[in-house]
């Protein structure tokens, strides 16, 4: 008996150490801690951008700019220039994007999780690019153009949401800061970022320090709203206009002569592009306007690779505020009677039968309703981004997250907040526009005139709210004076996902 | 003991069909067994010479013939009747009438490495034998199961024969890591059931408590399914063929409109008249043969098998065409203290998928559409989702094959009277390769592609390698079996996919990809994309005790340490320690006419992985779309086994000779569930991480019952009914209250359905109330209720959560019953077996009326309406409320089964000869509107997320009804 115990102890030991236990995991299809940066550039067949290891954080730009549910749907569903109607069974998903037009704003209206995620997710890639050790993204250089990314993205965050978490280290969790404090951090980031910025013209699809500069006459600018001041304050004014004055005096930027250059699929050399998310059909995708905002059987006018979705479009009042003979209208709008690519007129199977243009589709500028039953074919489409023939759903054209032309902008607009001036830069737009010069300006003419250059560019609601119009009511949207809606609420799945931690998220007040 | 244990272990493998063995008889006995109370023959009597391996079994009428030893005693015994020794004692005839005695539970059990007799078991498992299986049309072996074990709920909704049955094994186990069992085939774990034939299986084991299921550890916590193949047995070669020929017609179609109230509703008309729910769809007609030759000489046996399937499904061109194989050889050597055991098996399966998305459009497209134009092409049209059904089925391909094969070799050794060493070695290979292709005339996929091509490839292995020794050893009353080893299990996977576009012409298809023009266009056109898994390994130490007094009382208690390369390297390695105790009270207490009273009581702890590998480290992905690097997830070095604790109470009984039955009691937590969770994107930079993030408590009770032999006459009816019942708590939970589900396109996007809230049950179907239609014009709009008559409606889908939402609980999506009811009924030759299925308490959510019902003027020209007395008259708007929420209790008639025994001459040509017929789903009792009552336990289009549940897609295949055929002949 006895020997058995042995035996089978012996034994059992023999088989322990003999036994493997090796239990280690080495990834065989991803990539673990090594991060290999210097071994991928960009290879957009438009124009290469620089393999410099900054890729994976400038390719951030891409997402949530041009597509639908993040920062663009933000930016525009809200206001008076863009609008998703629901036509009847389609797009009312749960009301996101009617709250959304009628300001009726909630944790979950639509886009604001996207704008969100999409903003951080560039932050974060900054953050773990900034903590790294490899030597080509550690110069002074590449860290400078790292933090103008982040400055650029916490912009974003500051304009929807106001008070965010500002984190600048992976996996390091604060506290929320207030507006005023994210305001702070963007301003010093730039300016910390400007010396080691080059000085002269941008690379492909990274900044120089006149995007620097272009984001702070932004910034300055909207200074009054972001401190939560009633008035502008004259010194934050000459900060916008000064910066403003390096873009322009810098001899690097002029306005293309045609408008339409600046937005067409091979806008990758527009002379007034700053900084931009440089869209790629091949390896820079995100550009989704066509499928956005096209009709379904529009594919055949464009012989698309995918169906669109028929969902943006124009409200009639934003149209209108363009001259008959202003260049812009043409090259921002689709309208009119719609044609396959032999000519013959596209039809809509499934059109309203109170739809007076029948079965051929028609993009009329005048829309019957918001909701719930909005005519499949009403709506002057969004066609800044022109469209390519045979494009698939991600657009080739770049889109200008900085441009000479909003600059301009900002500069007649805070000359004349500050001193009444500001004519001169309007007219330069105007001109090239191929319509009249202005002789006065008010804020009011201020604020079309941005709105007719700056359409579909992801503008509108900043504007809207600096100009303190946000709350008056447009087609569909009653006035409202509810000053916490300048903010948008926390999204929903963030508060949630931060329940527990040492920082959880609170929600903006109002909400 | 010893020799008694090997035998009793024989027995459990070693099926003995029919012959004798005569290499030391000395005397022939013949005679007849026959049933004590009403003196019918029993056909399969098991007759053993005692002592030896000597036996055989009793034929059709119950006449048996074996050569014996002078001073044999013969031990007669068949389930449900006591077992009899009869000394032969020089008589020539021996004539044996067996006492019915259900409540023997005499059987012996396969649990984990090693078997008991069932009696010692102290926690829930039931064991079914091929009798007990499901019959007809059965394809996979998973609905030999179905609604027949309490507690294991099998779902295959409409029945697509290329998509297996789906198990739940009580109720929900997890969130996020794997909720399918455990399937342990001949002692392999993991191995696949797709390379079992239903044919070829013995019985099936399933262990649902986590004391019985703990000696398998990580793998165990969604319960343990223990399937043995049948084997050869000693004497004469036998050969049985079974076959059979089936029909699957449609059962249930959706409710939509004729061509002529089409137009009567607004639609347009496009001058034809179309079912094309018929033009979809066929009566599937399918083929299965089997042969098996078994065959054993005194040391060695075998039985090798081929099963041939040819299976077609309603959905037109859905199916596949199957050659399984397989051989068990067994060989005995030193005095029987060396057994080699080899088995392998594998299967090829090619399929045609057909397309799903056929059905869907069936249902939606203009029933005056016409299928082709005049000149032969396809009518098809530009509208939004939805296309000519018939035209998807008819351009594109959709087809693959998999190869499975499964080889294992086991050697037992007993070293000494009292030991037996086990090595237990197998692999298993899992290969796909699937093509598919959209022509350039296919509106659906392919015009806008120029013909798109797709291919996939993949291949999966897996290496066991299980070591252990068995103790034996009685000391007075006391008998006590110890087992303790160790277990290496190591699965790879990799596979290639690309899809590319640009084809001159669709010749060739799929099979020339070098043709795409999206290659030379490149970028985001062609897809491409490969992957390798690291080596997945879980490496494990076990032991267990058994303990037997008196043979009344019983304990066993068993562990395992078990490390898995999945998880955090500080918490890789984790302890699943259980026990059991058992005490037959009808052996201690005089309880008249209690024959059995048994009380188990068991706890046992197992664990659960997640699916996916990698998670505890930082991944850095190539993003092909914007062509870098990117940082792409952070990895969760803290990442634990996710564990589930499980207290199990039951009781075993026989009243009187006929009735037996159990009731189980139980409560499962499972703590550091294991979930994909949003995390801050503030800090992490993908928002997603694997994370331990809550808590699930699951309660239920089950009981079977069986009532032996009622006797109307000269027919004998069986009757056994088995219940269920469990809910599914969220006791903790990182997000204590939200709602979740997604209605879906077109225009019902962010529209959740369901409420999960910690504190409260799983399975809450949530939504806004309908109230009436507001007309407006040509429209009808919903006006929902005011649930608490604050005279503001708020029922969008962003205000779910306010206070003051109006949203209520719609149903529930899990049964609150579920039931299976067995009747064997015989009368001479004839066998019938009928089988009643039901489900009852839950509800679900009908999508294809929530969109397609409501008659919206403008969209009534890009779909077709469902029809059905719950629709609303006048209202237009799709827009998801409580009118869409239908409750789905249903009794389905799941299996009746008619079959004639042909009596034969005693002749040595046939051994036997039956033939039956068998209807499955013959009619099923239901106010569901949709095509399938089934509950939905998680979302078919959210990777079977069991927190977004009860919904209805409009991707579930077309319920049938199936009719069979068949025969089984035995040489």
């Amino acid at each position: 008996m006895k020997n058995i115990w042995k035996l089978v102890s012996v034994m059992a030991a023999t088989f322990t150490v003999v036994a493997c236990t090796d239990l280690d995991e080495e990834l065989k299809g991803d990539f673990t801690s090594t991060f290999p940066t210097t071994q991928f550039g960009s290879n957009n067949v438009n124009k290469p951008t620089p393999n410099d290891g900054l890729g994976g954080a400038f390719s951030r730009v891409l997402n949530g700019t041009a597509n639908h549910g993040s920062w663009f749907s933000v930016q525009e569903v809200s206001t008076d220039e863009a609008v998703i109607t629901q036509k009847g069974g389609d797009w009312f998903d749960g009301g996101i994007w009617l709250r959304m037009h009628r300001h009726q704003f909630d944790p979950q209206v639509g886009g604001i999780n996207g704008a969100w995620g999409d903003s951080y997710g560039g932050i974060t890639q900054c953050n773990a690019l900034l903590a790294s050790t490899d030597p080509q993204v550690s110069t002074p250089a590449a860290k400078a153009q790292l933090r103008f990314l982040r400055a650029y993205f916490y912009w974003r965050l500051l304009d929807v949401f106001g008070r965010v978490k500002i984190t600048t280290q992976p996996l390091v969790d604060v506290a929320q800061s207030p507006r005023i404090d994210v305001y702070n951090f963007v301003r010093t980031e730039l300016l910390a970022a400007i010396p080691d910025l080059p000085s002269g013209k941008q690379e492909y699809g990274r900044a120089n320090r006149y995007a620097a500069y272009a984001l702070l006459s932004r910034l300055y600018l909207n200074a009054k709203v972001y401190k939560g001041l009633a008035n502008h304050d004259p010194a934050d004014l000459d900060l916008a206009i000064a910066a403003a004055d390096e873009v322009i005096n810098s001899g690097l930027y002029s306005l293309d002569t045609e408008y339409k250059d600046v937005f067409d699929p091979d806008n990758v050399e527009a002379l007034e592009h700053i900084f931009v998310a440089p869209f790629d059909e091949n390896t820079g995708g995100g550009m989704n306007f066509a499928q956005m905002t096209l009709h379904y059987p529009s594919q055949l006018t464009y012989d698309l690779r995918d169906q669109p979705w028929n969902g943006y479009s124009t409200l009639e009042e934003f149209y209108n505020s363009y001259d008959a003979n202003d260049k812009r209208k043409v090259q921002n709008f689709i309208v009119g009677p719609q044609y396959d690519l032999n000519g013959t007129p596209i039809l809509d199977l499934a059109f309203d039968p109170d739809d007076p243009d029948g079965a051929p589709i028609n993009y009329t500028p005048a829309i019957n309703q918001l909701a719930p039953s909005g005519s499949r074919q009403a709506g002057a489409r969004l066609g800044k981004f022109n469209f390519k023939i045979g494009q698939i759903p991600d657009q080739d054209n770049d889109f200008p997250l900085l441009r000479l032309g909003e600059v301009l902008l900002n500069k007649a607009e805070a000359q004349f907040r500050k001193d009444g001036s500001g004519l001169t830069e309007i007219n330069q737009l105007r001109t090239r526009a191929g319509v009249s010069a202005l002789g006065t300006l008010t804020e009011g003419v201020i604020l079309a005139e941005r709105g007719r250059e700056l359409f579909q560019e992801g503008l509108r609601r900043t504007d809207l709210i600096r100009f303190g119009v946000w709350g008056n009511a447009w087609w569909e949207k009653a006035a409202h004076a509810d000053a916490h809606k300048i903010l948008m609420p926390i999204p929903i799945e963030q508060i949630n996902a931060t329940a527990g931690t040492p920082f959880p998220l609170s929600q903006n007040p109002g909400y | 003991m010893t020799k008694l244990y090997l035998l009793v272990r024989r027995c459990l493998t070693v099926v003995l069909i029919f012959g004798t063995l005569a290499s030391f008889a000395q005397q022939t006995v013949t005679g007849k067994v026959t049933a004590a109370d009403d003196g019918s023959g029993i056909p399969g009597v098991n007759i053993l010479e005692k002592g030896t391996t000597n036996g055989t079994v009793t034929d059709s009428d119950g006449n048996y013939t074996i050569n014996v030893g002078a001073n044999a005693t013969l031990v007669f015994s068949f389930v449900g009747y006591s077992s009899q020794d009869v000394a032969v004692g020089g008589q020539s005839v021996v004539n044996v009438a067996l006492q019915s005695d259900v409540t023997s539970l005499s059987e012996v059990v396969v649990v984990g490495y090693g078997s008991q007799d069932k009696k010692e078991i102290t926690g829930s498992v039931v064991a079914l034998t091929a009798e007990q299986f499901n019959r007809g049309n059965v394809n996979d072996p998973r609905q030999l199961l179905q609604g027949k074990v309490p507690g294991l709920s099998i779902y295959n909704r409409g029945g697509n024969p290329n998509s297996p049955a789906t198990f739940r094994l009580r109720g929900i186990s997890t969130i996020g890591s794997n909720s399918q069992p455990l399937i342990v085939i001949d002692g392999v774990l993991g191995a696949s059931l797709d390379n079992v034939d239903p044919n070829d299986i013995e019985s099936i084991n399933v262990l649902k408590d986590g004391s019985a299921a703990a000696i398998y550890g990580s793998r165990g916590s969604a319960g343990v399914i223990l399937v043995t193949t049948k084997r050869g047995a000693k004497g004469k070669a036998t050969v049985d063929y079974n076959g059979y020929v089936a029909a699957d017609q449609v059962s249930r179609r959706q409710p939509v409109m004729t061509a002529s109230e089409y137009i009567a509703a607004g639609g347009n008309d496009l001058g034809s008249v179309t079912d094309w729910q018929d033009e979809v769809t066929q009566t599937g007609i399918s083929n299965v043969h089997n042969i098996a030759i078994a065959a054993g000489s005194q040391n060695t046996t075998f039985r090798s098998s081929i099963n041939y399937r040819n299976v077609n499904g309603v959905l037109r061109k859905s199916g596949f065409d199957q050659v399984n194989v397989r051989a068990n050889l067994s060989h005995s050597a030193i005095n029987n203290k060396l057994k080699f055991d080899l088995g392998f098996s594998s299967t090829d399966r090619r399929s045609d998928f057909s397309f799903n998305e056929a059905l869907r459009y069936a249902v939606l497209f203009n029933p005056t559409a016409p299928v082709k134009f005049p000149n032969g092409d396809f009518y098809q049209a530009i509208l939004f989702d939805n296309y000519n059904p018939v035209a998807i089925l008819e351009q594109n391909i959709n087809e693959g094959k998999r190869k499975t094969i499964n080889y294992n070799a086991r050697v037992d050794y007993s070293m000494l009277e009292n030991l037996t060493l086990t090595v237990n070695f197998a692999r298993q290979f899992e290969n796909n390769f699937n093509g598919t292709y959209f022509s350039r005339n296919s509106f659906w996929m392919g015009l806008n592609r120029k013909g798109l091509a797709r291919r996939f490839v993949s291949d999966f292995d897996f290496t066991l390698f299980e070591g252990w020794g068995t103790y034996q050893k009685s000391f007075g009353k006391v008998n006590l079996d110890v087992t303790a080893g160790y277990s290496f299990q190591q699965d790879n996977y990799e596979d290639i996919y690309i899809e590319a576009g640009g084809f001159q012409n669709d010749d060739l298809g799929y099979n020339q990809l070098e043709q795409a023009a999206d290659f030379s266009l490149g970028g985001g056109r062609p897809n491409v994309s490969s992957s390798q898994s690291p080596n997945n390994r879980i490496i494990a130490f076990f032991g267990r005790a058994n303990l037997t007094f008196d043979k009344g009382i019983y304990f066993n208690a068993s562990v395992r340490r078990e490390g898995s390369s999945k998880l955090g390297v500080n918490n890789q390695w984790g302890i699943f320690p259980a026990f059991g105790l058992g005490v037959d009270l009808a052996k201690y207490v005089d309880l008249a006419n209690v024959n059995v009273l048994k009380f188990r009581a068991g706890f046992g702890v197992t664990g659960s992985l997640p699916n996916q590998s990698g998670l505890t480290q930082d991944l850095y992905t190539f993003d092909r779309n914007n062509y870098t690097v990117r940082f792409a997830r952070n990895g969760n070095p803290d990442l634990r086994w996710e564990q589930k604790e499980e207290t199990n109470i039951g009781v075993d009984f026989g009243i009187g000779s006929k009735l037996t039955g159990s009731v189980d009691f139980f409560v499962r937590n499972i703590k550091d569930f294991i979930l994909e969770r949003d995390v801050e994107q503030a800090v992490f930079v993908s928002g997603r991480r694997t994370e331990n993030v809550g808590a699930l408590r699951t309660k239920g009770i089950e009981v079977a019952l069986n009532y032996n032999s009622v006797n109307i006459g000269q027919v004998k009816w069986n009757p056994g009914i088995v219940l269920s019942s469990n809910s599914t708590e969220l006791t903790e939970f990182f997000n204590t209250r939200f709602v979740t589900g997604e209605f879906g396109s077109p225009g019902q996007n962010g529209t959740p359905l369901n409420l999960v809230e910690v504190g409260k049950k799983l399975g809450t179907i949530w939504g806004p109330v309908f109230d009436r239609v507001q007309i407006d014009g040509i429209n009808g709009n919903v006006v929902l209720k005011d649930l608490n008559g604050d005279g503001v409606i708020k029922g969008d889908a962003g205000q779910a959560l306010l206070e003051d939402a109006d949203f209520m609980e719609l149903g529930k999506a899990f049964p609150t019953l579920e039931m299976g009811w067995t009747n064997q009924l015989t009368y001479k030759n004839w066998d019938v077996n009928v089988f009643f299925r039901g489900a009852f308490g839950h509800s679900l959510i009908n999508q294809f009326r929530g969109f397609y019902e409501p008659i919206d003027p403008g969209a009534i020209n890009s779909y077709n309406r469902i029809k059905t007395d719950k629709a609303v008259a006048g209202l237009t708007e799709a827009k998801f409320s409580s009118l869409y929420v239908e409750k789905a209790d249903f009794l389905k008639l799941d299996n009746i089964t008619l079959g004639y025994r042909v009596n034969l001459p005693n002749s040595n040509s046939f051994r036997n000869i039956r033939f039956y017929t068998t209807v499955q789903n013959a009619f099923v009792l239901t106010k569901y509107t949709g095509i399938d009552p089934e509950p939905v336990f998680g979302d078919t289009e959210d990777n079977n997320n069991p927190l977004v549940t009860g919904i209805d897609r409009r991707n579930t295949y077309f319920f049938a009804r199936t009719f069979t055929l068949g025969v089984n002949v035995g040489f």
